[in-house]
């Protein structure tokens, strides 16, 4: 296998810029180590890898942020991420829940990434993302920093999903003034753009408005193998083998990949024709291996008589978006930023 | 396929703490040179090393391919440090492996050329593209005013008395005490309403009253600085048992000075805050069971003078005595008695050079800090003096945060949100009284913080990045503490303590905080070798008398002094000086086992005394016991 390493190794080098190569590079290295082949996860090691970074009160480029504590009992923390602004020099802390005075404010429930099973909402990547977010959508930015797989599987991150949806839905300092309402979208990167589009599910059954959804590189699969999972495995930094781990670690003891979870369209999927779904911009990287998935999950949205918007990136890897030295990025930012505001 | 030999580069490497002798550059480049977008990510590399670090990470995914599972388990079980630093910690991987794997891709024939040539393909960023501008350090940001906020939902009425606190600060701060007097009287209407047993209501009342003490009664602090250091010290017993905070901060330092000791066989711990030693048990155990034998083990204790005859640094040193001797570990205890660890001089320890020594600071270094940085703050001192002594490690744990701001407000405000976490975490703790005496433990400190100034304010709490680069400019490197730590304190937090505490990694330190908000933080430092300083050598003369137990009065006139009493097989003996009134200094009794032996009138040992007085003498000395009189001569 040494030799197809070679060119894999040589490939993708050659699409991200080397500092880009080596942060991916090294997740991938970590990751590596953390996974277990019986399934279980190094959370300690995990934990003492990753880099996180504490919410500051303080604006920093114009961009505040807390943390709050939303159920005790689970530990269920979220981060919020406001726009200072700009009148006082210093920032009182009873101003973090000073209400919103823009006719229309977007409020962006966030959901990052790392597969279920990596990373949190005070992870140095993720935080430096919904500064960003907050800066270019002139949003509010609601972190969630859910329970991860293995030890919390599947619904538990859909569970904290729900409850901080509920939560940010009936914060009256978030409401718009224009029709004292929250204007929420939900966004997710990797396992986040799945938790986001399965929070929306349960939004539209309970009967909480979403205005819209933004998928990054969403994490969907499914038993079949696809002609991209095939193609791309190993090339662009990631395997098959790992993606299967993850949905091992996160799906119900006992379940295949076409479990509902992970396969929203797949045999065991409901239908959503009639449904009364938000508006989804779905951002596809070219050298992602599951992009088919990602595809026909464009596809099922738009049979289903959805409004659905495709941003396919042919030259991206994933994580593109973490470093702020590619053209997609900045696509794709601008791009998060008309979705969201073009309801201003 | 030509062998890439990284010997070359790796011995040339200034990467991270791996080579704390080779040449680097001066601070500023160094830091100038580091890639922003990683750093805005959370890890330090310089640019310059960027394609080192590429192609080590290369040659550890071929290693990963070539045997997962072996390298899996390698990975995982080996100690881990200072993940930021990547340079370093992909060097440590590939050094796990005996022979590091090459990369064949690295390099490739060049068809034109027919020469090897790196095999450099990443593509370069747009130089137009456009410049985000980033912050790339978050360390800068916590030196800036960082305030973090962990806060759960609050009731209006707590909103309101926050709003209230806040403004009542800013009066005072602006010097307007009438109109704060007002909002007092408000806050305190305010309080009886708002529920006190939890959340914002119980620390909202602290601040109330710090706020009142300092409209009222100033910023000197009166009876609360005053409280006796007995009243301190059960109040201190009742915080470690309520909550993890001390119990990690020994447990971490523990670790450090435990690995720092590995392979020395005369071992010194100084340890800045004795208080009743409840640090010590599980270090004297944890020596007892190291593999090849425990070492002797010397601990000065520092701590207050006891009021009323009392002695209880001597009485803890010999519990802990008994301890060690239940455990075959030879120990020798002193204390020093010392109001102000300012006052302690680096003769009084008795540093013999030949030790390894660790000093230990749980939360005292921060009361050495002045409000303003001028030329002769005791911590200059104190640090300077610590690095005399050459220790082989220095562990120090303060609380995490930035309570020494030159400003009021800024002050309150963090203190306002750093015990208001604080507090949350102690919700858990259900045991009485732990709990109650916990509360005024930290309502003292919040006081402190409130309503003093001047030297009054002992409570001043700098975060990590100020004690870095503090500590660093003093003389002293990072000893990064590790994986397994972490894993450790981790697993001890989730067996003995209620849900919510976290620890986390920075650069090498460990904190432990409530959910995301770190409070107290642990690092391990070494001094940059350099020759070792020459411990004082002012030593005087000194005689004076002592009774049977070896109480000596001394002339007022000369101060007292440690005496440091050798018998020939180096068995160490300890003299106690029951002097009323002697600044600084408490002698332990000797150890009843010890016999002096039938000629003790007559022993010659050596002796190093060194009191306050300036006048310079020669080493050695011989001193004579007689008939309860010893003799320097």
């Amino acid at each position: 296998m040494a030799g197809s390493n070679e060119i894999n190794l040589n490939e993708c080098k050659m699409v991200v810029p080397l500092n880009t190569w080596v942060l991916i590079s090294n997740f991938k290295l970590a990751y590596n180590i953390l996974r277990r082949p019986d399934g279980t996860f190094n959370r300690h090691l995990a934990e003492f890898l990753d880099r996180k970074v504490p919410a500051n009160a303080n604006p920093v480029d114009g961009v505040f942020s807390f943390d709050v504590l939303i159920d005790r009992g689970t530990g269920l923390l979220i981060r919020i991420y406001r726009p200072a602004t700009g009148e006082e020099p210093q920032l009182n802390i009873v101003d973090l829940e000073k209400p919103v005075t823009a006719e229309v404010v977007p409020v962006i429930i966030f959901f990052h990434g790392g597969s279920f099973a990596h990373s949190s909402a005070n992870s140095t990547i993720y935080d430096y993302l919904c500064r960003i977010l907050v800066g270019t959508c002139k949003a509010v930015v609601v972190s969630v920093n859910y329970r991860r797989a293995p030890e919390n599987r599947y619904p538990c991150a859909y569970d904290d999903g729900w409850t901080v949806l509920k939560w940010v839905n009936s914060r009256s300092w978030l409401q718009s003034r224009k029709d004292s309402k929250v204007h929420i979208y939900l966004a997710g990167d990797s396992s986040g753009g799945n938790i986001a589009h399965h929070v929306a599910l349960k939004a539209v059954e309970s009967g909480i408005g979403i205005m819209g959804n933004i998928l990054l590189n969403p994490m969907f699969g499914g038993q079949e193998r696809t002609e991209s999972e095939k193609r791309l495995d190993g090339k662009y930094f990631v395997t098959l083998r790992d993606r299967d781990w993850y949905w091992r670690a996160f799906l119900p003891e006992g379940s295949d990949r076409d479990h509902p979870a992970c396969n929203p369209f797949g045999p065991n999927g409901i239908s959503l024709e009639g449904v009364k779904f938000p508006k989804s911009l779905v951002v596809v990287a070219g050298f992602d291996l599951v992009q088919d998935w990602q595809l026909a999950y464009v596809e099922g949205l738009k049979k289903a008589g959805q409004e659905v918007k495709l941003l396919y990136m042919e030259q991206a890897t994933i994580g593109f978006y973490l470093l702020p030295n590619n053209d997609h990025f900045h696509v794709v930012m601008d791009e998060i930023s008309n979705f969201v505001r073009s309801d201003c | 396929m030509v062998l890439y030999d990284d010997s070359a580069t790796l011995a040339g490497s200034c990467s991270g703490s791996s080579s704390s002798f080779s040449s680097k550059p001066p601070p500023m480049q160094q830091q100038q040179d580091i890639d922003d977008l990683l750093a805005g990510a959370g890890y330090k590399v310089r640019s310059s090393e960027l394609r080192k670090v590429a192609h080590r990470l290369e040659r550890l995914e071929t290693a990963m391919v070539n045997s997962p599972a072996d390298f899996s388990q390698l990975a995982s079980d080996t100690i881990h440090y200072n993940p930021s630093d990547l340079a370093s910690w992909v060097d440590s991987l590939l050094s796990e492996f005996a022979e590091p794997p090459t990369c064949p891709s690295e390099f490739i024939m060049d068809p034109v050329t027919n020469q090897t040539v790196a095999n450099d393909v990443w593509t370069t960023t747009n130089p137009n593209m456009p410049q985000v501008h980033h912050n790339i350090s978050y360390e800068q940001q916590s030196l800036n005013n960082q305030l973090t906020v962990v806060t759960a939902m609050e009731e209006d009425s707590g909103i309101r008395l926050v709003h209230m606190l806040m403004t009542c600060a800013e009066c005072v701060q602006r010097g307007d005490f009438s109109l704060a007097t007002s909002f007092l009287k408000d806050m305190q209407g305010l309080l009886t309403r708002v529920n006190t047993v939890c959340g914002i209501g119980k620390v909202a009342g602290h601040f109330i009253d710090a706020l009142s003490r300092r409209i009222f009664q100033g910023i000197g602090g009166g009876s609360i600085n005053g409280g006796s250091a007995f009243e301190n010290e059960i109040l201190y017993h009742h915080f470690y048992e309520a909550c993890p905070y001390l119990k990690f901060a020994h447990f971490t330092a523990n670790q450090a000075i435990l690995e720092a000791f590995d392979g020395h066989d005369c071992v010194h711990v100084v340890d800045f805050n004795l208080m009743h030693g409840l640090q010590w048990p599980a270090l004297i155990q944890a020596l007892a069971l190291r593999p090849g034998g425990p070492p002797l083990l010397r601990l000065t204790g520092i701590g207050p003078p006891s009021p009323d005859g009392r002695d209880s640094l001597r009485e803890i040193g010999l519990r802990l005595a008994e301890l060690a001797r239940s455990v075959n570990v030879r120990f020798a205890f002193r204390g020093v008695a010392a109001s102000r660890l300012e006052d302690v001089k680096p003769w009084m320890l008795q540093v013999n050079p030949k030790e390894s020594v660790a000093v230990n600071s749980i939360m005292q270094l921060h009361r050495l800090l002045g409000s303003d940085s001028n030329l002769n703050s005791p911590i200059e001192t104190v640090l300077s003096w610590i690095r005399s002594l050459n220790p082989k490690i220095m562990t120090v744990v303060e609380q995490e945060a930035n309570h020494n701001q030159p400003g009021f407000l800024d002050r309150f405000t963090e203190a306002l949100h750093y015990y208001s976490t604080m507090f949350d975490s102690l919700e858990a703790c259900t045991v009485e009284p732990d709990k109650t005496l916990a509360e005024i433990y930290i309502q003292r400190e919040i006081t402190n913080v409130v309503s003093c100034e001047g030297s009054a304010r002992v409570e001043r709490h700098e975060p990590l990045g100020k004690w870095r680069t503090r500590l660093s400019g003093a003389g002293f490197r990072p000893s990064h503490l590790g994986s397994n730590a972490y894993k450790q304190a981790s697993m001890l937090l989730t067996l003995f303590s209620a849900e919510g505490y976290s620890v986390e990694e920075n650069e090498g330190c460990l904190t432990l905080g409530w959910h995301s908000r770190p409070l107290i933080a642990a690092s391990a430092w070494q001094a940059v070798s350099h020759a070792p300083a020459a411990l004082d050598t002012h030593r005087p003369v000194v005689s004076g008398a002592c009774d049977r137990n070896f109480s000596s009065t001394h002339p007022p006139t000369a101060l007292a002094s440690l005496l440091f009493l050798k018998r020939n097989d180096e068995e160490e003996i300890c003299f106690e000086s029951g002097e009323k009134g002697t600044p600084g200094l408490d002698w332990p009794y000797p150890n009843k086992e010890r016999e002096m032996g039938k000629n003790a009138a007559s022993q010659h040992v050596h002796v190093s005394i060194s009191p306050h007085l300036s006048t310079p003498l020669a080493l050695p000395y011989n001193i004579f016991i007689r008939d309860g009189h010893f003799i320097l001569t």
